[in-house]
């Protein structure tokens, strides 16, 4: 069976990528990824805010301790932006499975296949203006596969890991938390703050992802053969011309 | 025959009343219920004394110099009555080859049966020659000692991590006496000093209950160390809201507030310091108005300035933390994405000039 | 084969050699070796530091503001010391200056600390030299009883009974057949001469030491937050002061004033009602012991320390003397300069470490540390079990500083013949008052009981001045002075490219040091001199023996093979070797 798949007017699966393209729309984003694409940009927003107003926290507030919370506030944003995500990421996971082709993209970038590592230089080309057209894909082309996979979903993992150890500390030995994250996280990192620091490193990691990603979104948008941004919101790829699609991924 | 512990508080005139009333504050600073207390009352009143070989390698002597501040059991009452501590070089009476015969007498006399405490660690540079004991490693005595030893207890962040010596580049080669002792149970006891009454604690319990306290991953007694700083401080409901003590002797400093932003490592460091306190319960590092440095953690030396709430990261080189180093990617990523954007936009101009054209 | 040293010692190598190792009851890891003739007279003295941990090679390249708690762990013993030498030496090189309030707590902390060391060394260190606890239980209960009135009539604890209560204790304890930290002493000694009486009354004092020296202690947890390694950060002390602002029970307010009040107190009471009275006691009774003067009858150095008003580092201004005396000449002081080049430099001919050019010594801001472990050709067995040193090789792991080119002995005793030199009148009081209720000359000052009396009058002296300073404190808050800190340069950006400074303190054990050199806001070099590095100097390049080395020589040891000589004149050093290599 072939590993790519177009969609049509209703969401198919495993329909043969040799099927000749009939029309300039695809639908390639389900709406749960949709969904759980803006929720999981929202609260990665929160917690790449609110973390780092934890690791620096705004100016002392006056008066009584008991009159104010903030710091509390920003901690519990923190938490409950992490549980959405870790909520989104296992939701996520799951679509992977039951989702459209489209859905384990990136999850499972065919790295035994030399052509898609071509294609990634290809890519790389392409925004690096030694070639003049980029090529099509369905998907995510070669680069943008790559960068899901390493630099968002790993670094997911990395940061719901190290941010489950971190908060196994404050719930206590008895915590799940505790118990299957810091036990054994803190002693691999040596101790405690390096675990912080790393958690924090990681942020950084997301936002240079996101700052990527968001531009690049947005520039294929504009310079490239498909819809972009907008297919994020109708789950719908437009195509702008009618050329065949590119067969390595 | 064998004095007992209780045997010495009566002869000091105090009463099976307040014997008793001192078993119960033991099992309590023990975090044990008050049922333990008839337990402890029969260990102190008929064991006998436990041989304890003390040996000191490289180190500061701050371990022991705690552990006579103890106030509840007095120090006298531990060294007279509770244990044997038949070597310890820094109080005993005897010298040279007179003492280094303890060392022998008691590794073959009280095979399995007697306890090693470590205070400092071997250096394993130079064949070990930075710290030398009757001429010969220290690093020697530690394996003799050990050979026979039914447990090791290792005082301090020296004995449980390598502390200040073992911090960059550790020229010594500083060793945790863990990484040379890999054959016995091990009990860390870790912070620079650890809390005296933390000290006496885990000596007692392990003379009460006849077993060593259930230790965590990293070897130390849970009793004590399954907490942070933080979990328990006083200051807590000021972190909670938001005041900090932003400069020194500021007027959040005079009210007590917490002590994050001046670098506290309350957050990340596992000790009894905020429950037990110091020095009799009287203080500790943050009621005193400084932030937690960290001294029972790992490697704690080497984590960027006291000062600092973000730890540096060595691979990155010495001064730079996760902000310094994040904030410069991003801006080197951000500053890729503007000019990529104003090449593609003037590439897109001109192809478009040349598709009019 | 005989050797005459440049500073007045006669080495004799002929001799058998004793060797003893460790030497216990100090801190850290000591080896000494001696040559003893036929008469048991020591001839030669070897004394050599065995342990080196690396501090200065640690400190280079750190946050400036961090170094104190990194020296503060070169020792737990003099703790604190090091640090508030090294606050100094950092408030020296940025031009820093500390509000009053954080120098009287620094100083009652120093203070405290000179109280706490000078008891726990006496009664847990060096009294067993003296004491024969063995010999305890042979005592007289009512006889201990009337000899503790007699000496101390206003000490509480003088009953029959209370002392008949120790000596079961102890007889208990002995029958035990568990000895602990008394096995293998050498109590059958003929070195020991004190009655049942006295050693029974020593011994309580051991026991009454041991529960109150951590009272004292308790004040440095009030400001430091514990003990030891107590905090204290760069331009003045971390604890805020609050008398009666909202939130005052966040700071030092009027009952952690209360508490350390009443701890000056009664610490001023044991040291007059125990220590004080012992040392008279025992003192007397081996009055006729007079070894052990080494260089302290000749070369005496001291730095000064406790200064009355904050920031001034003046002669005037310091309550411990400073000043140097040189041959013995106690009619003239001379000044003492830390950062002159060629006052103070450090020599390795015979420290297991390397110089480019080992012919010359180093001051300290230009100093190096750089190990080097080799041993002289003469050694006797291997690289790794040293059965005989050769002195005439590298032999230690600690330095040979020196100050103008003489070896020199520090600590109380140098302090107070400094001082009594200068006139120090205080001081001059408490030394007559001593000497006269032990009939004893002047000179016998120079000896090894002279120093283990001077260690206790400084105690009681350093009670008195903590309670002084505590008034002191008292007096600026109430004129509404509360500042502890100032943090006009405590961020980085201002201070200058390049900066160097020196810190100075007199440590329980001598006169202290910390050099620091800072360039872009990084420690560049750092180097520490500390009192046991001048006591326990090796030799140097002229031939010259260190304090320990000379006060052994010409020592009668009645049994060569139990060393109780050897140790009672090391130990009225308070030897300190952690302190000494670092
Ligand atoms: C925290 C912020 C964000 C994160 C972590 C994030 C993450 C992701 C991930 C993981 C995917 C792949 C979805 C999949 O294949 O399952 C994706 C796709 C996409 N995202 Fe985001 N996103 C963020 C913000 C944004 C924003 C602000 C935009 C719009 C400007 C955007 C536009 C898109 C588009 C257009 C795609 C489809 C790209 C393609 O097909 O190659 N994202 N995003
Ligand atoms: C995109 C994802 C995330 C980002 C950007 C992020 C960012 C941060 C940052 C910058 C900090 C401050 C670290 C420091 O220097 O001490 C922090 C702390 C923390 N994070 Fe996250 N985090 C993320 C996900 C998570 C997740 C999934 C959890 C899981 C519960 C989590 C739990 C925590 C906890 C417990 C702390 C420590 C809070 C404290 O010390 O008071 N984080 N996070
Ligand atoms: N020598 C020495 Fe120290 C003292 N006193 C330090 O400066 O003991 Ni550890
Ligand atoms: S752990 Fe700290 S206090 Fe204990 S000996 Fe080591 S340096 Fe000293
Ligand atoms: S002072 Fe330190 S330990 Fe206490 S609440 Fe603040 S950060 Fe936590
Ligand atoms: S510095 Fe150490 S003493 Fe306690 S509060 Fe922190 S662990
Ligand atoms: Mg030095």
């Amino acid at each position: 069976m072939s590993n790519q798949a177009i969609g049509n007017s209703k969401p198919a699966r495993h329909v043969p990528r040799t099927r000749p393209i009939d029309r300039n729309e695809v639908y390639v984003y389900e709406a749960p990824i949709r969904l759980w694409h803006w929720i999981n940009a929202l609260a990665i927003l929160t917690l790449a805010v609110t973390g780092y107003l934890i690791a620096s926290p705004l100016p002392s507030l006056g008066g009584e301790a008991s009159d104010h919370y903030l710091m509390g506030y920003i901690r519990f944003a923190h938490f409950a932006a992490a549980y959405i995500m870790i909520i989104g990421f296992v939701f996520r996971i799951y679509w992977a499975i039951v989702g459209n082709i489209h859905a384990r993209q990136i999850f499972l970038p065919p790295i035994h296949k030399a052509k898609w590592w071509a294609g990634i230089i290809y890519s790389v080309r392409w925004y690096l203006f030694l070639v003049k057209e980029p090529r099509k894909y369905v998907g995510h082309n070669p680069l943008a596969t790559f960068g899901m996979h390493f630099g968002f979903i790993w670094l997911t993992v990395f940061l719901i890991v190290t941010g489950l150890a971190l908060y196994g500390e404050g719930a206590g030995y008895d915590s799940w938390q505790y118990t299957f994250f810091s036990s054994w996280v803190i002693p691999l990192f040596g101790q405690s703050q390096d675990v912080h620091t790393y958690h924090h490193l990681a942020m950084w990691g997301m936002v240079i992802f996101v700052i990527v990603h968001v531009y690049a979104a947005v520039r294929e948008e504009i310079m490239s053969r498909q819809s972009m941004m907008s297919s994020m919101f109708s789950g719908w790829r437009n195509f702008k011309d009618d050329l065949p699609m590119d067969k390595d991924h | 025959m064998m004095e007992s512990f209780y045997d010495v508080m009566r002869r000091q005139g105090i009463s099976r009343r307040s014997f008793l009333k001192f078993c119960s504050l033991t099992a309590a600073s023990l975090g044990l219920g008050p049922s333990f207390a008839p337990t402890i009352a029969n260990a102190m009143e008929n064991k006998p004394r436990l041989p304890v070989l003390w040996l000191h390698g490289l180190e500061c002597t701050c371990c022991s110099e705690s552990f006579i501040r103890s106030a509840h059991p007095l120090v006298k009452d531990v060294v007279l009555s509770m244990l044997s501590l038949d070597y310890d070089d820094t109080i005993m009476a005897s010298a040279g080859h007179q003492a280094e015969a303890i060392v022998t007498e008691i590794v073959e006399k009280y095979k399995g049966n007697y306890i090693l405490a470590v205070e400092g660690n071997p250096p394993l540079n130079e064949d070990g020659m930075f710290c030398i004991i009757g001429g010969k490693p220290f690093v020697e005595q530690l394996r003799y000692a050990a050979s026979n030893a039914k447990a090791i207890i290792s005082w301090g962040s020296c004995a449980s991590w390598g502390c200040v010596q073992a911090a960059r580049p550790n020229p010594t080669r500083a060793t945790p006496v863990h990484q040379v002792i890999t054959d016995k149970p091990i009990i860390k006891v870790p912070g620079c000093p650890p809390i005296a009454e933390v000290m006496t604690a885990v000596v007692s319990y392990i003379l009460t209950f006849e077993r060593f306290p259930e230790l965590d991953r990293q070897g130390r007694p849970k009793m004590f160390y399954s907490q942070r700083i933080h979990d328990k401080c006083y200051r807590r409901p000021h972190f909670d809201a938001g005041q900090f003590v932003e400069t020194w002797d500021d007027e959040g400093a005079r009210k007590g507030y917490c002590l994050y932003k001046m670098g506290c490592k309350g957050p990340t460091t596992y000790n009894a310091c905020s429950t037990v306190r110091w020095n009799g319960g009287l203080s500790f590092p943050i009621q005193s108005g400084h932030g937690c440095i960290g001294c029972s953690e790992d490697g704690f030396w080497d984590k960027g300035g006291f000062y600092d709430r973000l730890t540096n990261i060595h691979q990155f080189g010495i001064e730079e933390n996760a902000d310094k180093i994040g904030m410069a990617a991003a801006g080197v990523v951000g500053a890729a994405a503007v000019a990529h954007a104003a090449v593609s936009a003037i590439k897109r101009a001109r192809d478009n000039g040349d598709k009019q054209s | 084969m005989t050797i005459q040293t440049p500073n007045g010692f006669t080495l004799d190598t002929s001799g058998k050699r004793v060797v003893v190792d460790p030497v216990t009851r100090i801190e850290g890891h000591m080896r000494c070796e001696v040559n003893v003739n036929d008469q048991n007279i020591i001839t030669n003295a070897v004394s050599t530091g065995t342990m080196w941990r690396g501090l200065e090679v640690i400190l280079k390249g750190r946050d400036p503001r961090d170094a104190w708690a990194f020296v503060q762990r070169i020792c737990g013993v003099c703790t604190g010391t090091h640090a508030l030498t090294s606050v100094r030496a950092v408030e020296d090189a940025l031009g820093i200056t500390i509000p009053e309030n954080a120098n009287s707590i620094r100083n009652i902390m120093q203070l405290t600390l000179q109280v706490h060391d000078h008891l726990v060394h006496f009664y847990h260190l060096h009294a067993l030299d003296w004491v024969n606890p063995v010999n305890a239980l042979k005592a007289d209960p009512n006889a201990t009883s009337l000899l503790q009135q007699s000496v101390s009539p206003s000490h509480p604890n003088s009953s029959p009974g209370y002392f008949r209560d120790v000596q079961n204790r102890l007889k208990k304890f002995v029958e035990s057949g568990q000895l602990g930290p008394f096995k293998n002493g050498y109590w059958t000694n003929p070195a020991y001469l004190l009655p049942p009486e006295a050693d029974l009354m020593a011994v309580t004092h051991y026991l009454e030491a041991l529960d109150f020296q951590k009272e004292i202690m308790k004040i440095r947890t009030v400001f430091g937050g514990k003990d030891p390694h107590p905090n204290w950060i760069v331009g003045g002390v971390p604890c805020a002061i609050n008398i009666d602002g909202v939130g005052a029970v966040g700071a030092i307010n009027m009952e952690r004033l209360n508490l350390v009040s009443s701890v000056i107190n009664a610490t001023i009471e044991f040291v007059n009602n125990v220590y004080i009275p012992d040392i008279v006691a025992i003192g007397g009774l081996y009055k006729g012991w007079l070894y052990g003067g080494g260089l302290s009858g000749k070369n005496v150095l001291a730095y000064g320390d406790i200064p009355d008003n904050a920031n001034n580092y003046e002669t005037a201004n310091l309550m411990m003397p400073r000043g140097a005396i040189i041959n013995g000449n106690l009619k003239e002081v001379f000044p003492v300069d830390l950062r002159n080049p060629d006052e103070i430099q450090e020599f390795v001919p015979h420290s297991w470490y390397s110089y480019a050019d080992e012919k010359k010594g180093l001051h300290p801001w230009d100093g190096e540390t750089t190990p080097k472990f080799e041993l002289g050709p003469n050694t006797v067995g291997s690289r790794t079990n040293i059965q005989q040193i050769d002195e005439n090789g590298k032999y230690s792991w600690i330095k040979a500083p020196r100050w103008k080119g003489h070896a020199m002995e520090v600590g109380p005793l140098a302090r107070y013949v400094v001082g009594y030199a200068a006139g120090h009148t205080e001081i001059t009081d408490q030394v007559k008052d001593l000497l006269g209720r032990l009939n004893a000359p002047v000179d016998a000052l120079f000896s090894t009981l002279g120093r283990t009396a001077a260690r206790a009058l400084e105690c009681q002296w350093a009670a008195y001045k903590m309670r002084y300073f505590m008034d002191k404190m008292i007096a600026n808050l109430k004129a509404g002075d509360s500042a502890t800190a100032n943090t006009t340069n405590w961020d980085p950006s201002t201070w200058p490219k390049e900066a160097k400074g020196v810190g100075f303190t007199e440590a329980p054990r001598g006169a202290l040091a910390h050099w620091i050199k800072i360039k872009d806001t990084r420690i560049d070099n750092y180097q520490c001199i500390v009192p046991t590095t001048w006591n326990g100097s090796p030799r140097d390049n002229e031939g010259n023996i260190g304090a320990f080395e000379a006060a052994l020589m010409n020592t009668k040891v009645e049994v060569p093979e139990e060393p109780v000589e050897i140790l009672r004149t090391l130990h009225s050093f308070d030897p300190c070797l952690a302190c000494s290599t670092h």
